[in-house]
């Protein structure tokens, strides 16, 4: 039993980096250009079909993550220049609607590419088999998608708290129109963090394909959860949605070990119970 | 607002054009789709109460729908008969289901409410889906019966013809909109306008906002919880998808595609969205594209929606007729 639980405790916290990645692409959007990015999901399964297609063509799986995370950072710069700029004056409402049909559009743009059968793969050979710790046995792709998850998100910390670009990142989730007015051009921002949320949503793809294959109703439900993880986090924060993935994928984990059937809807159980106690999240300021 | 003889001469004459080209819509198109696009119009005008006159941008408001279709579609699968208690049941299961969530997420605003109500609405998705043996889990609930209606004079009424069936709902549609408009009109409809424009101002002007936007949320569930029990009986099925937050972005899109400054708007939405689905699934068996590069097109052409386009088609024609002149 102890060794069930942990390696489902093992398992968990893999599964929740993927989820902080997935909720931290989202937050630097909601935090920058202010919407919920209904896209977001749509992006995810980009990544893990370009870096599905990217590893089937030769290529090593970094690079196949790599390609993932240029890929759905190149579909979002698309997607803001062709489509959420003429919107942006409208309000959020219709913002999101338009990032609705535009998942609608990714997705079946998906099908035509890539088939309507769900694609599988294996992580390469260095990093099959698994880890002996004592106590348990960790995976070892499942030891790398942590770490790497990890790596990414430390590496966008730093780009966002110890650069200048990160600074004005910052300034402009803040005050856009002060930074505007101090000449830094927030358009660009806008679209500097709309293609990094987006790479990081294709990123997450990437590192979930060989643990959960690829298809193309992939992202509708890690989008959801990536929701629930933003909010369980708080709005206004930027790296709660980071300790709030990793919390959701153990508790999800841990869950189907008891009850497999609810581990999905415990979740959402999880985020009532803390905004009942929390209403503005868990690190979010009211 | 109606004052007087003459607008509510106006609105005689709007009534009765309803009440026209609900009569003939099945006259134009297949009559179980003039039915959906009326069930999806109770849906939608329900969701406009929240997003056009109250300011509230639900997400969620599949849950209400399902939550009805449900209730409804196992009473009925269970093998009762009454009708009028099938929709009463229905309205009440969205109804509580709106009272609940809306309690618990009716004071955060903007786009945290819009999460809210949508992770709500992914919790009710996953309940109805693990509940198996009740709901019928992934397969959804099947072997609904359309119920019957008991009348003292006139004996049973059926709908198993699939006309009697859409006049059931054409009366059922024409009660919920001209409840819907009546609503708007009054005051509590003009306190829930005062508050989606300012809803600091409006509280300080001693009305208890969140009591009635609340009030709101909740009319809006027991609204769509019947027209999810309309659509169980339609289908004789209520498929899980129609609990899924896809239908809440799709309910939202009809509303914005119709135009949100008044009820025609999201009906109007409503029958665009269920004739341009079953169009492009002819075409194309990769049809959601196409609806989601129109939801592109029509959000950045019309962000008005369609009624707004109505109004700018005849403000340019009378500017051409002053031209002319």
């Amino acid at each position: 039993m102890l060794w069930l639980i942990s390696a489902q405790l093992v398992n968990g916290i893999a599964i929740g980096m993927i989820y902080a990645l997935m909720a931290f692409g989202l937050s630097i959007i909601k935090g920058l250009l202010n919407i919920p990015n209904f896209a977001h999901g749509a992006l995810y399964a980009l990544g893990a079909y370009l870096c599905y297609s990217a590893v089937s063509a030769g290529l090593p799986f970094p690079a196949g993550l790599f390609v993932a995370f240029a890929g759905a950072a190149l579909a979002g710069l698309v997607l803001d220049r062709l489509v959420v700029r003429f919107v942006r004056a409208g309000g959020y409402l219709p913002q999101l609607i338009t990032l609705f049909g535009a998942a609608l559009v990714i997705e079946q743009l998906l099908l035509i590419g890539w088939g309507t059968i769900g694609l599988s793969y294996s992580p390469p050979e260095l990093l099959r088999g698994s880890i002996d710790l004592g106590f348990t046995l960790v995976p070892r792709y499942i030891a790398f998608a942590s770490l790497c998850s990890a790596l990414v998100i430390s590496g966008v910390w730093l780009l966002i708290e110890r650069t200048r670009f990160g600074a004005w990142v910052r300034a402009g989730i803040e005050r856009p129109e002060m930074t505007q007015s101090l000449g830094i051009n927030v358009d660009l921002l806008l679209i500097a963090g709309m293609m990094l949320g987006a790479g990081l949503a294709g990123l997450a793809g990437g590192l979930a394909l060989p643990l959960m294959g690829a298809t193309s109703t992939m992202g509708g439900d890690m989008m959801a959860i990536a929701f629930v993880v933003l909010v369980i986090g708080g709005l206004g924060s930027l790296y709660g949605a980071i300790a709030a993935g990793l919390m959701v994928g153990v508790v999800q984990s841990l869950m189907t070990v008891a009850a497999p059937a609810a581990s999905t809807a415990i979740i959402y159980l999880v985020m009532i119970v803390i905004l009942l106690v929390r209403p503005q999240g868990l690190f979010g300021e009211r | 607002m109606p004052k007087g003889g003459a607008l509510a001469a106006a609105d005689i004459v709007r009534a009765a054009a309803m009440v026209a080209a609900v009569a003939a819509l099945p006259l134009v198109i297949p009559v179980n789709i003039a039915t959906e696009v009326l069930i999806y119009g109770i849906f939608a005008m329900a969701t406009n109460l929240l997003v056009g006159t109250a300011g509230l941008y639900s997400f969620g408001q599949a849950a209400f729908f399902g939550a009805g279709g449900y209730v409804a579609g196992y009473f009925l699968a269970q093998g009762f008969v009454s009708l009028p208690l099938a929709l009463l049941l229905a309205g009440a299961g969205g109804g509580v289901l709106a009272a609940l969530i809306g309690a618990l997420s009716i004071r955060r605003t903007g786009i945290y409410f819009m999460m809210l109500t949508f992770a709500f609405n992914q919790l009710v998705f996953y309940v109805i889906y693990s509940w198996q043996s009740v709901t019928g889990g992934e397969d959804g609930l099947a072997g609904i019966r359309r119920g019957t209606i008991e009348l003292p004079f006139l004996g049973t009424l059926k709908f198993d013809d699939n006309r009697a069936f859409y006049a059931l709902a054409a009366v059922l549609f024409l009660v919920s909109m001209a409840i819907l408009i009546r609503m708007t009109r009054s005051p509590f409809g003009l306190v829930l306008d005062a508050a989606r424009q300012n809803a600091r101002r409006t509280t300080s002007l001693g009305y208890s906002v969140h009591a009635l936007q609340l009030a709101a949320f909740v009319i809006a569930g027991v609204i769509s919880g019947i027209a999810g029990a309309l659509f169980g009986m339609l289908y004789r099925i209520m498929p899980i998808d129609a609990v899924h937050w896809t239908g809440s972005a799709y309910v939202v899109f009809m509303v914005l595609i119709g135009g949100q400054r008044s009820m025609l708007g999201p009906v109007l939405g409503a029958a665009i969205f269920i004739w341009l689905q079953g169009l492009f699934s002819l075409v194309w068996t990769r049809w959601p594209l196409l609806l989601g590069l129109f939801v592109i097109v029509v959000m950045i052409y019309l962000p008005g929606g369609l009624l707004d386009l109505f109004a700018r088609v005849s403000a340019w024609r009378s500017r051409l007729r002053e031209q002319r002149r």
